[in-house]
């Protein structure tokens, strides 16, 4: 109710749908404002003068002011007899319910995306002392070595190693600084002999089945210079994980050939890093690189096959420092690339980097973190115990197996909205549709439910007018041809719904064995962390309306975006952190779901809407 | 009344309810119907609407896979009684079936086994991570018509190659037919490793368990 102090009230009530924001708006103000006070983002193109139709929102319920010129003109006498207004015009006279057509959303619903950029102290694995040596002269005729190491014990460093890949460019270099240098150590070893003041530089990298994601990070202020992603170039040989790991075995050369794919992809990123912030590969004296477990191992250069075949067991579980030069990865000569432990052979070192960016491990709190991918990966922590398991969620989520499923990229539908019976899509780059990606389908799944076009066994209904047969084929039309971008109707089949039957319901069971083994209700989740990409972009409510997640408060939740990413780079400027990890994979247990007693059973529940 | 209850178990089966199959079922116990009509009458008609849905493209996996769950549970009440009253499920072949070993993956072997089961075969159900030793001892041991492989990773299908040449080894290569089947596994394969026979999914199974036997 809106205060009424006399007969001009101060405010009215303005009820955003449908995602849910009720916000007090001052008399007189706009919609608009309204929504910019919400923190509901709103299309605005022409900056909220009326006169480009982006801000169309339709009145449910209240009264607005009388239709302004604009409004006439852009909307034309049809839409504003709907109820349809631009929110820039439109000013509340009474409390008001508000309805936002997804396409008048510039984003969906994402909670605190970019989170979790907690600042973290820089204390990095690498030090550098700026020393000046004494030249070599016919008296003093010791090595450049010699001189070296006289500097750093002077420094009270004593007998530093200095490795063969260094010393290859280390003499020519001082001679060139004039007897100067930066000298970097890691523990006692020189890795690097840089020119006096260079910046300290470390690259922290997420290698995704599909996706690469490298970041640029300056070691001792401890902040990302720069960033940039890749496709994963294995992705040649086989979409997941498994069928890669097929490719090892029936090709003796495929896990030297996996590991040089991804290096050369890797150092093209560099280059790439180095060009934006005018820095060089020698600067770069520490990697962190974070993967699943397959990932991890086909990065170092480790058998997999063990990982095809139960029980799942990695080659190595423990942290590893490998030398950069050894395996061809363009930085520093003596740099060394840090791997994370795994937790297990689904569960990788990407798991751990997020638990650590997370502080889901260090939480005194109840709390659910999962990164859905083809593999979802679930940890829960609660009471001091930290629990985690992965299970086979498939890819539809990544657009794969369904009729008009696709990546998310430009023509994709990602948000659904049927009201009335009318169905209403959003998609990326408000291009005209030519497939949905995984938020899409999960919203078209989420609506149907609501709107009654699926039952709770996930059976479409064909009486429902929105349903159709076409030669046997039991389908929902989600666009019709003449609004596609292809000219082909994006449909929803049968078949789709299974799948993400599928999926939803083996992340959900996977949820439940983890809530029951520490013997947790749903309710006791306090915070319910969702990493990941789709994970960015997946809307919250239609998570919990199919069931993929449990009906917690909507505050509960919170998207963290590629913590695994954020994980690796804390590990990169700190070694605190990096010891964090040790712990988190000493605590983890691990359960093992597909051969849990109760899987089959949670698994087939969770199936259901 | 009493064909009431079964129809109703048979609605349930198909309308995806295992709890009320599992309390109808418990209910016609009680009315005093026989296990044996409560099966074939309620919970295979069932199960067989199912399937031909599922051949017919109406249905899809989750769907057989609850319709299964009701099926699975109701048997738990009926196979004692089955027992206790001597009564036994007159079997049209027998099989063994089984996920190859390194491959733990349960559900659609498991799908497969109700399938059969519920079309009248006798299935001996070896588990999952089944070494090719114990596929070979127990064809032997129940005499086996039908022995089922399922395995769902690429990486895995190796094994059902090696179990067929231990069953090669075995010398009871032609005293039983072998059935492939899992999401990698293909006609071809099926073909290149010297299976008898390739099924698709659970409901094709039993089409071509019914087949190589003729």
């Amino acid at each position: 109710m809106s205060k009424k102090s006399s007969s001009v009230p101060e405010y009215f009530h303005v009820d955003f749908e449908p995602i849910g924001r009720r916000v007090e708006n001052n008399a007189g103000k706009t919609l608009l404002a309204a929504a910019q006070t919400a923190g509901v983002q709103l299309v605005s193109l022409c900056g909220g003068v009326g006169s480009c139709n982006s801000c169309r929102v339709r009145l449910v319920s209240g009264e607005l002011s009388t239709p302004t010129r604009e409004e006439q003109d852009a909307l034309g006498a049809d839409d504003l007899a709907k109820g349809y207004r631009l929110a820039c015009q439109a000013i509340p006279l009474t409390d008001v319910k508000i309805d936002i057509p997804p396409e008048s959303l510039t984003a969906p619903q994402r909670l605190q995306i970019e989170g979790q950029e907690t600042f973290i102290e820089p204390d990095p694995v690498v030090t550098a002392f700026d020393v000046q040596l004494a030249p070599p002269t016919l008296d003093d005729l010791r090595s450049d070595v010699a001189r070296i190491r006289q500097v750093l014990d002077d420094l009270g460093i004593a007998c530093p190693v200095i490795r063969l890949p260094v010393l290859e460019g280390l003499s020519g270099r001082l001679r060139a600084q004039s007897w100067t240098a930066r000298l970097v150590l890691r523990g006692d070893e020189v890795i690097a002999g840089l020119p006096q003041d260079s910046d300290l530089l470390g690259l922290a990298v997420d290698v995704g089945t599909t996706k690469l994601a490298a970041y640029l990070v300056d070691l001792e202020k401890g902040n990302t210079l720069a960033k940039t992603g890749r496709m994963n170039p294995q992705i040649s040989y086989g979409e997941d994980v498994v069928s890669r790991i097929a490719y090892t075995i029936n090709n003796e050369e495929g896990r030297k050939l996996f590991q040089a794919k991804l290096v050369e992809a890797i150092n093209d990123m560099l280059a790439e890093l180095h060009n934006q912030t005018s820095t060089s590969s020698e600067q770069v004296v520490e990697a962190v690189v974070v993967g699943n477990t397959a990932m991890h191992h086909l990065f170092a250069g480790l058998p997999v096959r063990q990982l095809g075949e139960a029980p799942y067991v990695p080659a190595v579980a423990d942290p590893m420092d490998i030398p950069a030069s050894e395996i061809g990865l363009a930085l520093a000569p003596g740099a060394y690339v840090h791997l994370p432990p795994n937790i297990a052979g689904y569960v990788g070192a990407d798991h751990v980097a997020m638990l650590l960016a997370t502080d889901v491990w260090d939480s005194a709190r109840t709390v659910l973190a999962l990164d859905i991918g083809t593999n979802t990966e679930i940890s829960l922590a609660t009471g001091g115990r930290l629990l985690s398991c992965s299970c086979a969620s498939g890819p539809a989520f990544e657009g794969a197996h369904i009729h008009d499923g696709m990546r998310a990229a430009p023509g994709a539908i990602e948000r659904v909205q049927i009201v009335d019976g009318e169905v209403r899509v959003h998609t990326i780059g408000s291009q005209p549709a030519v497939g949905i990606c995984g938020s899409g389908i999960l919203d078209a799944i989420a609506e149907m439910v609501a709107a009654g076009v699926i039952d709770s066994r996930g059976k479409l209904q064909k009486d429902n007018p929105l349903v159709r047969e076409e030669d046997g084929v039991v389908e929902f039309l989600l666009m019709p041809a003449e609004s596609a971008g292809h000219e082909r109707d994006v449909i929803v089949t049968q078949k789709d719904v299974s799948e993400v039957q599928l999926a939803k319901g083996a992340i959900r069971a996977g949820i439940e064995i983890l809530l029951e083994a520490a013997g947790v209700a749903h309710d006791a989740i306090e915070e319910f962390i969702v990493a990941g990409a789709f994970g960015t972009y997946l809307d919250i409510r239609s998570a919990v309306r199919v069931g993929m997640f449990p009906t917690l408060p909507v505050d509960r939740f919170r998207q963290v975006g590629n913590a695994a990413g954020t994980g690796a780079r804390q590990m990169l400027i700190s070694a605190e952190r990096r010891q964090a990890t040790a712990e988190i994979v000493r605590r983890v247990e691990y359960i093992e779901l597909t051969t849990h007693p109760n899987f089959t059973n949670e698994f087939i529940k969770a199936m259901s809407f | 009344m009493s064909e009431d209850l079964l129809a109703r178990i048979t609605e349930s089966i198909v309308g995806g309810e295992p709890e009320s199959v599992v309390a109808l079922t418990r209910k016609a116990l009680e009315s005093g119907l026989q296990p044996l009509e409560i099966i074939n009458q309620g919970l295979v008609a069932g199960m067989n609407i199912a399937g031909e849905r599922f051949t017919r493209g109406e249905f899809f996996l989750p769907h057989l896979l609850i319709a299964a769950k009701g099926m699975q549970g109701a048997m738990e009440l009926l196979e004692p009684e089955l027992g206790a009253r001597q009564q036994v499920h007159e079997a049209v072949g027998t099989v063994v079936i089984g996920t190859v070993l390194g491959d733990i993956h349960e559900i659609g072997k498991s799908l497969v086994g109700t399938m059969l089961s519920a079309n009248g075969f006798k299935v001996y159900d070896l588990g999952v991570d089944v070494p090719k030793e114990d596929f070979v001892a127990r064809v032997k041991e129940t005499g086996a018509d039908l022995l089922g492989l399922s395995a769902l990773l690429t990486t895995t299908m190796i094994g059902q190659r090696e179990v067929i040449e231990a069953i090669v080894q075995a010398g009871i290569r032609d005293q039983v037919k072998v059935i492939v089947g899992g999401a990698p596994v293909s006609q071809a394969w099926a073909d290149e490793i010297g299976a008898d026979a390739y099924a698709a999914n659970a409901m094709d199974a039993v089409e071509v368990a019914r087949r190589v036997l003729m």
